[in-house]
């Protein structure tokens, strides 16, 4: 059996406030009689401290919207409506519940769990329009969710053989690449907000404890970052290479900004980064359309690992709004695809990001053909950072964030790594596979909205 | 047709106030002369004599922009234009995309009266999912042949397969889901059974035992065996006359169960046999099955132990759900139930809901369809469940290809539920329903829960009349599969109607 890989959540509340979504308004007519607090089982009301006779504003960040207190006041004096913060928060992708949760899996680490059924929309968009199957009767493995600890999230980057050669004395004359193995299919994508130290110290040292990456602009690793090289892929330019040797000496990975004038010098590119040190190379390409030949030509060029950056809502850059921008699923069927049309794609490693922002995603990304994804805004979600999407995207990070040491930072994305991990698990044991690397392009375990939709009913109306 | 058996009642909720649509805005241009309190006739306005002030409205009484057109409006009556009336924020909290509010109030309202609303203005058929049943259409033919309503039958057959057996036959389509003893409360689950009892259909144990109190309602108890086999024992296998093995359910397709230690309180210990206080888990799947060989070993099992009932199989909705239902066909069950990924009242987790295996109106039409190419849909019993929320669903979902459907959350919704979804934290459920804190639990009694019950299947069961006479039909059992008789508002060019 492999060794088990354990993340170690711990309640972490966050003493700044977040976005809740109910309010409630105590009218002049209440006359304090204290129905409201007996029948409330979330202590949402109670006597005002300062003066008993009277009741306390509601405190409605722990109203769970029985309705109990709206209902038996004798004077009806009690009004709920959405609180405006949760209205104005978020956007069409990332929606104010969306953040909630994320919010609430960086507390304590746990898997949202409720009651009556599902709530929201039929299908959507991108990740929405899919679903995972599950193995009812006739499974490929037993072991079900109760082997869980058995359930490998591993994946591993790098460049791997198509075949392995031997010699005429049957002797192995392939030299097997050397591959990075991470224990979740997620690396970290510091964004390119300005941040303080301390949270990007946090995000490094989450990082590290999860044995996964964090991917870092050169720039920024100063010396108090270094000692956690091990657990960081620089960014940078091509250009800047030779000016940050000591730094991709050290790395064990090394991404590469894609720019037009890569492709005819990647050879060059390469050979100069051997030369300096044996970290893997990522070459980091914006999702434009016709991303899937760039991704074509790289591997052919012998590119090790492919990361492909959509927009933060997961669409296609640069391509006129509307109908014609794909979003990342689609593009990253799409790459996936043409990879193994090209009969390349066991040899390379793809990443994704842009939009990644629940659980499912990561595993959904998988089915459609990345090996693993990066993310970025959900981690600024567990600090308590806020996103508006209108009229651009604004990421708003709470005040007195500087105080907060940054060891609590660091605990709740830890936190989130954690329910992420026992979510994946979930959607993994349900469809019985055990190892995550074998979820890559396994789009037999998906259901796609369009092929079952025409499956079904678009047989019949 | 309903049974003899069946009563209707007004059940008024439980609590003081409904929770409104509308909402009356007083301003402080208001004189106090009670031309308003005297002019709503549903007494939304009152005035106390010698109150200097009129009443704050009761929102909740008002009809809301419908009664614009009336005479009696009392926006337009005020001498001060003092009223105004909008649409009130706190509905905006109730419901979901699935369940809107409308739609849970107008669940309520049938609970209550068993009776559709006579409320026009609020929608309690089709939800705002944007998806399956919210954007099927039935095609009513212009002229259908005409059929007294009296003379409709809505009873269907369980057991289809001439093999000796019980021939069990329900009076409505529709029968309770399984919920069991810990996840909801004793009152609860009684009347769902005394209900089922009543409208001579069934109800559901869940896994988690048979309590003695549903034994008076023996006949129509589903007894379940679930992976954990919690509660198992031969008599209550001997002593009902349909056996569920649940394979999986739509909440947590290809999860197990796991009931907190906590929720495993001394009697919940005894009915499953189990030691107090320590979490149960109910494994997925069922470690003794591994093929559909193995399958029909089970359900020789219970066959065998139990020689007159009908044998249900449950199962939740991956891509192959056609292939396990004609395998149960052949393993000998009487009745394949899929429950699709949507549904569920029990907790579970969210990424369970919302992403694993498919909804449930795709898989009907898969099953349907594959059970008739292999030539024995005529053999087995097909019922779905798993967001089956409302008689118009009922109606569309055996348009589909099913013979009827088993409902939970609707029942909950009967109940008051207003689909908080906190039904597992803390306490559990605030309104009383799915808590067995002592407390919590005393919120309301059986036989107030068995007249709402009853009442909601009532207001359906008139549905359903309806949509067969509209359709010239005799019996509910001339509607399976015809998909000719719905429409899909995406494939259809013809406009938007109802």
């Amino acid at each position: 059996m492999p060794k088990k890989y354990h993340i170690h959540p711990k309640a972490t509340p966050l003493e700044l406030d977040y976005i809740y979504k109910f309010k409630i308004v105590r009218g002049e007519n209440c006359i304090n009689c204290g129905k409201c607090s007996k029948v409330c089982i979330y202590q949402a009301h109670k006597r005002s401290e300062a003066d008993p006779r009277k009741m306390a504003d509601p405190n409605t960040v722990v109203c769970r919207n029985c309705f109990r207190c709206i209902q038996e006041c004798p004077r009806g004096a009690l009004e709920k409506s959405l609180d405006t913060g949760y209205v104005n928060t978020g956007g069409s992708y990332w929606k104010a519940d969306m953040l909630i949760t994320l919010w609430k899996q960086a507390e304590d680490g746990n898997v949202p769990v409720s009651g009556a059924g599902y709530r929201g929309p039929f299908t959507g968009k991108g990740f929405d329009s899919m679903w995972t199957d599950m193995s009812e009767i006739v499974r490929p493995t037993r072991d079900g969710i109760h082997g869980r600890e058995y359930i490998s999230t591993s994946v591993d980057l790098g460049r791997k053989l198509n075949h392995l050669a031997f010699g005429a004395e049957r002797q192995l004359i392939s030299k097997v690449p050397d591959t990075v193995d991470i224990s979740l299919p997620i690396v970290f994508d510091i964004p390119a907000e300005k941040l303080s130290s301390s949270i990007k110290l946090a995000m490094v040292k989450a990082a590290t404890e999860l044995n996964t990456f964090a991917i870092m602009l050169v720039a920024d690793i100063t010396a108090e970052f270094e000692k956690h090289i091990d657990n960081i892929v620089p960014r940078l330019a091509a250009a800047e290479i030779d000016a940050n040797k000591e730094i991709i000496k050290k790395a064990r990975m090394v991404s590469v900004e894609y720019d037009d004038t890569l492709l005819k010098n990647f050879a060059v590119i390469r050979e100069k980064i051997k030369k300096i040190s044996h970290a893997l190379l990522i070459i980091r390409v914006p999702a434009v359309k016709e991303v899937e030949y760039t991704a074509s030509k790289l591997a052919r060029d012998g590119v090790e690992i492919i990361h492909i950056t959509a927009d933060y809502r997961g669409q296609e850059l640069n391509s006129s709004a509307g109908s014609g921008s794909r979003h990342l699923k689609d593009i990253i069927r799409s790459v996936h695809q043409r990879l193994v049309e090209d009969k390349m794609r066991d040899e390379v490693t793809i990443i994704a990001s842009g939009g990644i922002g629940l659980a499912e995603h990561v595993t959904k990304s998988m089915l459609c053909g990345v090996d693993l994804t990066a993310i970025d805004l959900p981690l600024m979600i567990a600090l308590g950072a806020r996103i508006y999407e209108e009229r651009e995207k604004y990421l708003v990070l709470p005040e007195g964030l500087a105080s907060i040491p940054t060891a609590v930072l660091e605990q709740r994305m830890i936190n989130l790594m954690s329910a992420w991990h026992s979510q994946i698990l979930e959607m993994m044991g349900a469809m019985g596979i055990r190892e995550a690397r074998r979820l890559r392009g396994e789009s037999g375990r998906a259901i796609f909205f369009e092929e079952i939709d025409k499956d079904t009913f678009g047989k019949l109306f | 047709m309903k049974p003899s058996t069946v009563n209707i009642k007004v059940a008024p909720s439980r609590f003081k106030h409904k929770v409104p649509k509308y909402k009356i805005t007083r301003s402080d241009a208001c004189i106090n002369c009670g031309t308003c309190a005297k002019t709503c006739p549903y007494g939304v306005h009152e005035r106390v004599e010698g109150h200097n002030k009129v009443k704050r409205p009761i929102d909740y009484k008002c009809i809301g922009f419908e009664c614009q057109s009336k005479d009696f409006y009392c926006v337009a009556k005020c001498p001060r234009k003092a009223l105004s009336l909008s649409l009130n924020p706190m509905y905006e909290t109730l419901g979901d995309f699935r369940w809107p509010a409308d739609m849970i109030t107008g669940t309520w309202i049938m609970a209550e009266t068993g009776h559709v609303p006579e409320r026009t203005d609020i929608e309690y058929n089709i939800g705002n999912s944007g998806g399956g049943f919210d954007k099927l259409r039935f095609k009513f033919p212009a002229h259908p042949k005409k059929v007294n309503k009296s003379d409709i039958s809505t009873e269907i057959p369980l057991n289809r397969r001439n093999d000796g057996r019980a021939n069990v036959v329900i009076s409505t389509p529709v029968y309770g889901g399984g919920m069991s003893f810990g996840s909801v409360s004793l009152p609860t689950m009684v009347s769902k059974a005394h209900n089922a009892a009543m409208w001579n259909t069934f109800t559901c144990t869940g896994e988690g035992g048979y309590p003695e109190n549903l034994q008076p309602y023996n006949d129509h108890v589903i007894t379940q065996i679930a992976t954990g086999l919690f509660g198992v024992r031969e008599e209550t296998i001997q002593r009902v006359k349909i056996i569920e093995f649940k394979y999986a359910q739509g909440a947590k397709p290809g999860l197990g169960g796991h009931l907190l230690g906590e929720k495993n309180t001394e009697s919940v210990a005894k009915m499953r046999e189990a030691v107090k206080g320590t979490s149960l888990f109910s494994p997925f799947p069922f470690h003794s099955v591994y093929s559909i060989e193995d399958h029909k070993k089970h359900i020789d099992w219970v066959k065998e132990i139990n020689p007159d009932a009908l044998v249900s199989v449950k199962v939740s909705t991956p891509n192959d759900v056609d292939m396990v239902a004609v395998g149960s066909y052949y393993a000998g069950a009487h009745i394949i139930h899929i429950d699709g990924g949507y549904g569920g009242t029990g907790a579970a987790p969210d990424i369970a809901k919302k992403n694993i295996a498919m909804p449930i109106e795709y898989a009907i039409t898969k099953v349907h369809k594959f059970l008739k190419d292999e030539g024995v849909r005529d053999g087995i019993t097909l019922i779905a469940s798993g967001g089956i929320r409302t008689a118009h669903d009922l109606a569309k979902a055996i348009c589909l290809g099913a013979d009827g459907v088993v409902i939970g959350t609707a029942e909950l919704v009967s109940l008051e539920c207003v689909r908080c979804g906190n039904c597992e934290s803390g306490r559990g459920c605030a309104r009383g329903i799915a808590s067995t804190d002592s407390e919590l639990a005393d919120l309301f009694n059986e036989a107030w829960a068995t007249q709402r019950l009853t009442n909601m299947y009532n207001a359906w069961n008139e549905q359903l009349i309806e949509i067969l006479q509209k359709f010239g039909m005799h019996s509910v059992k001339e509607l399976v599969g015809r998909t000719d008789l719905l429409k899909h508002i995406d494939y259809s060019h013809e406009t938007e109607s109802l």
